[in-house]
């Protein structure tokens, strides 16, 4: 049961809008890293988009995860909704195991992190390397495409801290405590 | 989880997930044309875009000079023998300068008009992420004349085609893809012909490849590779790049050649759009598209 006063309300709204902006913040920078210089990159977009599913309801999960997915089709210049598709699908998914199975544990994180982005360049790879039959295209897979995974699952774990901090600060709690009510009244 | 898949809310997200595959669909009729919603986003992030990729590109720079120093100083007393080379060659270019002129007179009558159109000088905004075949994006669209298909060049030489505009912004895809074939010929024998093409194996060393040469070609190391104009995609006459390598194709029917491309296209900072040149093929997307 949530208990609040006009107070609190007041600031939940100010913090939540504040956590917003943050969050759109960081999904700008990531794909501002994204698009600069010609070294191989994380898709840094992916553990940002899942960072905002495990601590959101389904469906800002899944439209974070569409709008996440559109900036990596510019990114990556992949076909426009191609990852929107697929990370809306992700992001969903893994919001609805935290809120059914998982707790939020840093492990949980790390591994479904990990299962995403693979799963998101192994596709990438199958549907704009392999099915074309590149002569050798078995070699993008071994040099880009899983040192691009490696990458993005380092990343993940700064990504993971950074959303920490955020989420310490600005997000909102479930539920009051007996002392908090109390103090509150 | 039962509950969740007869819920409205999972109904609303089928409902979502179509309208993206939608887009996706859409998106894939557009036939080189960016979606306005892209267009919007690219236009919006143009400059900071712009601003982190000069900072990353000089950070590569920099790192660059640390890890090759070795490289670069035996590069340098390369070029260093190579520029006495050249002075003495310049004395003999002067000799053939004034002979030129008198070619050049005869020359100026043949071109009454100028072959090629070119765009104002485009900035490369960045890479595209990952891309093995070194694709990028320019600052300049369909608002500077760009179109689809358009042929990309450097001063040194052709760089690739454009493959997607959109308002300010477009796609380039370079010739180390494997995507993209140029018609191209030796330019010293004038007669060995081939197809330009990359691979994924010469792409990792920024190297693409001439193939279908015929068994008895006169092509040999170093010589310059330039484009022969026949497909109608590419003028004629520009430089491509240099023979590294020859060799004979597996099937042991054709011959190929390595080439080192004129320009390095891990490097461009700034890029020319071909709007026009004579010989243009007019493709049927651009005959159907053009906004």
């Amino acid at each position: 049961m949530k208990l609040r006063t006009p107070r609190e309300k007041r600031i939940l709204y100010i913090k939540t809008t504040f956590r917003w902006i943050l969050y759109l913040i960081i999904v700008l920078l990531s794909f501002t890293v994204m698009t600069s210089g010609s070294w191989k990159k994380p898709i840094l977009l992916v553990p940002v988009a899942l960072c905002i599913a495990i601590n959101n309801d389904i469906m800002i999960s899944a439209y974070s995860g569409a709008f996440c997915g559109f900036l990596i089709d510019i990114a990556c210049d992949r076909l426009f909704g191609y990852n929107a598709v697929l990370l809306t699908i992700f992001c969903a998914a893994v919001s609805l195991v935290y809120e059914l199975y998982l707790r939020k544990k840093f492990f949980n994180y790390l591994w479904i992190s990990a299962l995403t982005a693979f799963l998101q360049c192994w596709l990438d790879y199958k549907f704009y390397y392999e099915m074309w039959d590149y002569e050798n295209a078995e070699r993008i897979f071994h040099n880009i495409s899983l040192k691009v995974w490696l990458y993005t699952v380092i990343s993940s774990v700064i990504i993971y801290i950074i959303f920490s901090i955020i989420n310490k600060f600005l997000m909102p709690k479930e539920h009051l405590t007996i002392e908090e009510v109390i103090k509150a009244n | 989880m039962r509950e969740f898949f007869k819920s409205t809310r999972f109904k609303i997200l089928l409902a979502f997930i179509a309208f993206l595959v939608g887009i996706m669909i859409y998106a894939v009729t557009k036939g080189g044309y960016s979606l306005s919603g892209a267009s919007f986003i690219n236009t919006v992030t143009k400059p900071f875009r712009f601003v982190s990729n000069k900072i990353s590109m000089e950070l590569e720079t920099v790192l660059d000079r640390l890890n090759n120093s070795d490289s670069y100083y035996n590069e340098n007393q390369e070029l260093k023998k190579q520029i006495s080379e050249l002075n003495e060659q310049i004395a003999d270019y002067n000799d053939l300068k004034a002979e030129l002129e008198e070619f050049k007179k005869l020359a100026d009558i043949k071109e009454e008009h100028p072959d090629s159109v070119f765009s104002q000088p485009a900035e490369v905004l960045g890479y595209i992420a990952n891309d093995p075949f070194k694709s990028f994006t320019i600052d300049k669209g369909s608002d500077a004349g760009i179109k689809p298909y358009s042929p990309v060049t450097t001063s040194e030489g052709i760089v690739g085609i454009i493959i997607e505009v959109s308002k300010h912004t477009a796609t380039v895809r370079t010739i180390l893809s494997p995507d993209l074939s140029v018609a191209a010929v030796c330019s010293s024998t004038n007669a060995d012909f081939g197809i330009v093409e990359g691979t994924v194996i010469t792409a990792e060393n920024n190297t693409t490849k001439l193939t279908h040469l015929d068994m008895n070609h006169k092509i040999k190391k170093d010589d310059l590779i330039i484009t022969s104009g026949s497909s109608g995609l590419f003028p004629k006459d520009y430089s491509i790049g240099t023979v590294k390598r020859l060799d004979v194709e597996t099937n042991g029917l054709t011959a190929f050649a390595e080439i080192e491309p004129c320009a390095d296209l891990s490097r461009l900072r700034s890029v020319f759009v071909i709007t026009d040149f004579a010989g243009k093929k007019e493709t049927e997307n651009e005959t159907a598209n053009t906004p």
